[in-house]
């Protein structure tokens, strides 16, 4: 039976606690009396996942069993997820292959002949070949790619269409094909309750038009937080889109979730609490600690990319949108959920080498903002784990890195932006449609493998809960230039950081530590 | 008294004057070195050899030698030269009997540009058709290429009994045949008009035909060309085609021609490489991915081919490509009526 989430106490006895550091790990003794906060151990997968896919597929919530939707002459699409769900990326085979090869079965028996498949990529990087082989499995691909297994491009003005506006009047554009088909079945995987329900289709296959309306500082700053959809503007404003798109198209929505078994078994320690370490977890801690100081930093970001998760499936949901997300939300926080009594002065978390973002690319300055104080900094329900005006310290080493490649547009943001202003709200006004419409970034967006103009923007705006939130905010072990061009504070140890904290919470602080990833959403009361 | 005998450096200098001594009385004996003795009598007319098939390079260990010849030297080659881009490998995935596959030929590249295409299942159980008047004129170098490329010898001047006689029992001992029916290399790298030897072949045999299409192999060695360059190629394979009962060898020849040019075409071509629910079908995996012996769950096997003509024991039993298998269940007799 999986252990649910806990809160531990920091005493004498308790051993040092492990920080996530980038592409590296350290460990960190915590003050007496901080607390700790662990995620539930990875429930237990499904035993057969195909057969519970069949079923789903054959009982689904509130609507008609798939097989009777498909007839010959229809026009069916089918669009998935892309890669910055899992993270890391599944161990093959993944979820959304398992489903697409069952509702692919179905078609063909059907003898549905106009059958296209999309990766709903909204304004993120387009994926290599092999990206998508991994994702779709090598039989979709052999058989569809890349005529009719393609990937959606939110510039292509030929292949976007404009919807309409919703009561609130927020634009809606759609994916022409998926517009025009008669169904489209929409395969999800939900790995935190940010994702899937209406949200896929309203960003996954949008233009930049249709989702700058919720993409932006006022809607995100009222989205507390954005991972409990209830007390989200950003996912109210993506109902009242999904259900305009649900008035023009027919839509089977099929939703997976999958356990928190994040690490492979060579990196089983990070998996571990701290006191369930046995000598050989620390053995491969102590290993992966030299490796990682000694090597070179690309080298060990190839070696930490290769890695993948082997994530368990743990429910599959199919059917009408708002039925099925429910569902869905429920199993993810069944698996992600830890209750916390209580707001904290000071929390600490240590942010990874990997984001949605940053899928074979290192992690630039912004996406570390991004990853730390946008996505786990927001992993609460009710109230943040930090007090209004706490100190959030995050651990992470924050070059000045980029890639080139998929992220032109974040060095602009930080060389020219970030040199200008922090301010999410200035930041918004002054700069965001000149790179949203840069004809060289829109270039690289469609033909290339780069992130959209605009995307900075978002990685940034998804903090601002947080840097609003939070009096002070500091880096531990960053580049001192770097962070200070974020608007943070830099230190060099945790004992300087909890220094450095004392002078805004004052002396003798509240301290919680997010033991993060695997990921978890403190319930805070 | 031997080399190797012990006797130390006098051994080995006495052993070399033995070969020495042998030699020179031969070279008497035949007069190397004059003219033919006019008191010898006439030369009589050359009986030539029969035409060896190369039935060794079929054979183990070569079989072997070649796998680790093409994996570890041919394929890595190909691919770091071409980056090839295959489409339509399902076809070739799982065949369940012999086939012909039909390729346009404008470069020396081809052979290993469809070796590559196939899978290791089918290409272990692959020959390819060479010219014997090209790559059999010197014996050494016919061998070599054999060695390499699994090639036999394939006449484009004896007509159509000669060739059949070789290519038909090859097909009929369960190997693939690449035929290249242009018969020669494209001057310009344009498709040429299909010589009748591989619909007559096919009817003659009852095989199947794979048509296949490969574009950039003449940008990367033209004919004339001595050494390779580096450049994209994209190998387009369709779906298997049958002659039809009433299809005479020229018809079905001009039909995979038509085949073979429709491939070159953008976008796909369905009716060639199959609709996507053939496809589909075709790749259908033959294992469940996971076991369970409590509840099974019934998989639909994948289609099968229309039931092939009589394939007889023609070769060694150590020739054939997969021997027990090929043997253990006799195949029907199709109904379509034999043609000549």
């Amino acid at each position: 039976m999986p252990r649910p989430g806990a809160v531990i106490e920091v005493d004498r006895n308790t051993p040092p606690v492990l920080f996530h550091f980038g592409e590296g790990v350290r460990l960190e003794k915590l003050p007496l009396g901080a607390r700790i906060v662990y995620p539930p151990d990875p429930l237990e997968p499904i035993a057969h996942a195909e057969r519970a896919i069949k079923r789903a597929l054959a009982k689904p919530l509130d609507d008609d069993p798939l097989k009777s939707l498909l007839r010959r002459g229809m026009k069916l699409t089918v669009a998935f997820d892309d890669l910055s769900l899992p993270l890391p990326p599944m161990a093959a085979p993944d979820v959304r292959q398992l489903v697409m090869e069952e509702v692919i079965d179905m078609a063909a028996e059907a003898g549905v002949e106009d059958i296209h498949l999309i990766a709903a990529l909204g304004l993120h990087r387009r994926m290599t070949a092999d990206e998508i082989r991994h994702i779709v499995g090598d039989r979709i691909f052999s058989t569809f790619w890349p005529d009719r297994l393609y990937q959606h491009d939110g510039e292509d003005p030929d292949a976007n269409v404009y919807i309409g506006k919703t009561s609130a009047g927020e634009d809606v554009t759609l994916h022409k094909r998926a517009a025009e088909s008669d169904l489209v079945i929409y395969v999800n995987l939900t790995l935190v309750p940010m994702d899937g329900g209406h949200k896929s289709m309203s960003t996954g296959l949008a233009t930049y038009r249709g989702i700058r309306v919720h993409h932006n500082v006022k809607t995100l700053m009222h989205s507390l937080s954005y991972m409990n959809p209830p007390d989200s503007e950003l996912h109210h404003s993506c109902i009242r889109q999904g259900q305009l798109i649900e008035d023009t198209v027919r839509v089977f929505h099929i939703e997976t979730t999958v356990n928190n078994h994040a690490f492979p078994s060579i990196a089983n320690f990070m998996q571990k609490r701290e006191t369930d370490w046995t000598a050989q977890d620390q053995a491969m801690f102590l290993g992966m600690k030299q490796f990682t100081d000694l090597a070179p930093p690309a080298f060990k970001r190839n070696v930490f990319h290769a890695m993948r998760a082997p994530y368990g499936l743990t429910g599959v949901h199919a059917g009408q949108v708002d039925a099925v997300h429910e569902k869905t939300l429920e199993a993810v926080r069944n698996q992600i959920s830890v209750r916390v009594e209580g707001q904290t002065d000071i929390v600490t978390i240590g942010v990874p080498y990997l984001g949605p973002y940053n899928v074979n690319a290192p992690m630039n300055p912004v996406l570390v903002v991004c990853m730390g104080l946008g996505y786990l900094f927001n992993f609460y329900r009710n109230k943040p784990v930090l007090r209004k005006g706490g100190v959030a310290i995050l651990t992470h080493p924050c070059r000045y890195e980029f890639d080139a490649v998929q992220h032109p547009s974040y060095i602009d943001f930080y060389d020219e932006v970030l040199a200008d202003t922090t301010d999410p709200q200035e930041i918004e006004t002054k700069y965001e449609l000149r790179f949203a419409e840069d004809p060289w970034f829109r270039q690289l967006y469609r033909k290339s493998h780069a992130y959209h103009g605009a995307h900075p923007f978002y990685a940034w705006y998804w903090a601002a809960h947080a840097m609003d939130h939070a009096g002070d905010i500091i880096i531990v072990g960053g580049d001192r230039e770097v962070v200070h061009r974020l608007g943070f504070k830099c230190a060099t140890t945790l004992e300087d950081a909890f220094e450095m904290a004392e002078q805004t919470v004052g002396r003798y602080p509240s301290v919680t530590h997010m033991r993060m990833p695997p990921i978890l959403l403190a319930d805070v009361e | 008294m031997t080399w190797y005998s012990g006797a130390g450096l006098a051994g080995v200098a006495g052993t070399v004057g033995d070969v020495m001594r042998d030699v020179r009385r031969v070279r008497r004996g035949w007069h190397w070195d004059t003219p033919r003795p006019r008191s010898w009598p006439e030369r009589g007319a050359v009986v030539p050899d029969r035409a060896s098939d190369l039935g060794w390079a079929r054979q183990e260990p070569v079989r072997t030698i070649r796998f680790l010849i093409q994996r570890g030297l041919l394929l890595p080659f190909t691919e770091a030269m071409s980056h090839p881009k295959v489409e339509g490998r399902e076809w070739v995935r799982e065949l369940e009997r012999p086939v012909i596959f039909a390729a346009n030929h404008s470069s020396h590249a081809d052979t290993s540009l469809i070796l590559h295409a196939l899978g290791d299942r089918a290409r272990d159980r692959t020959v390819v058709a060479a010219a014997a008047d090209y790559w059999f004129k010197r014996p050494l170098l016919g061998n070599i290429v054999s060695l390499f490329l699994n090639t036999f010898p394939f006449s484009r001047t004896g007509g159509a009994q000669a060739q059949l006689h070789s290519s038909s029992q090859l097909l009929k001992s369960g190997w693939n045949l690449v035929l290249f029916p242009e018969g020669s290399r494209s001057p310009d790298g344009r498709i040429q008009e299909f010589k009748a030897g591989v619909g007559h072949l096919a009817n003659e045999t009852g095989t199947p035909v794979v048509p296949m299409h490969i574009r950039g192999a003449y940008q990367i060695m033209p004919r004339g060309q001595k050494l390779p360059l580096p450049g994209p190629v994209r190998v387009r394979i369709g779906k298997p085609m049958s002659p039809q009962a009433d299809e005479g060898s020229r018809q079905f020849t001009a039909r995979v021609e038509k085949a073979v040019r429709a491939l070159a075409l953008e976008p796909s071509q369905p009716d060639i490489q199959g609709t996507w629910i053939e496809r589909w079908q075709a790749l259908r995996p033959r294992e469940l991915p996971y076991e369970d012996s409590n509840e099974a769950v019934v998989v639909q096997p994948a289609p099968k081919p229309p039931a092939p003509r009589p394939i007889l024991e023609v070769l060694p039993q150590s020739e054939k490509p997969d021997a027990p298998a090929r043997s253990a269940a006799p195949r029907p007799r199709a109904s379509r009526p034999k043609r000549r």
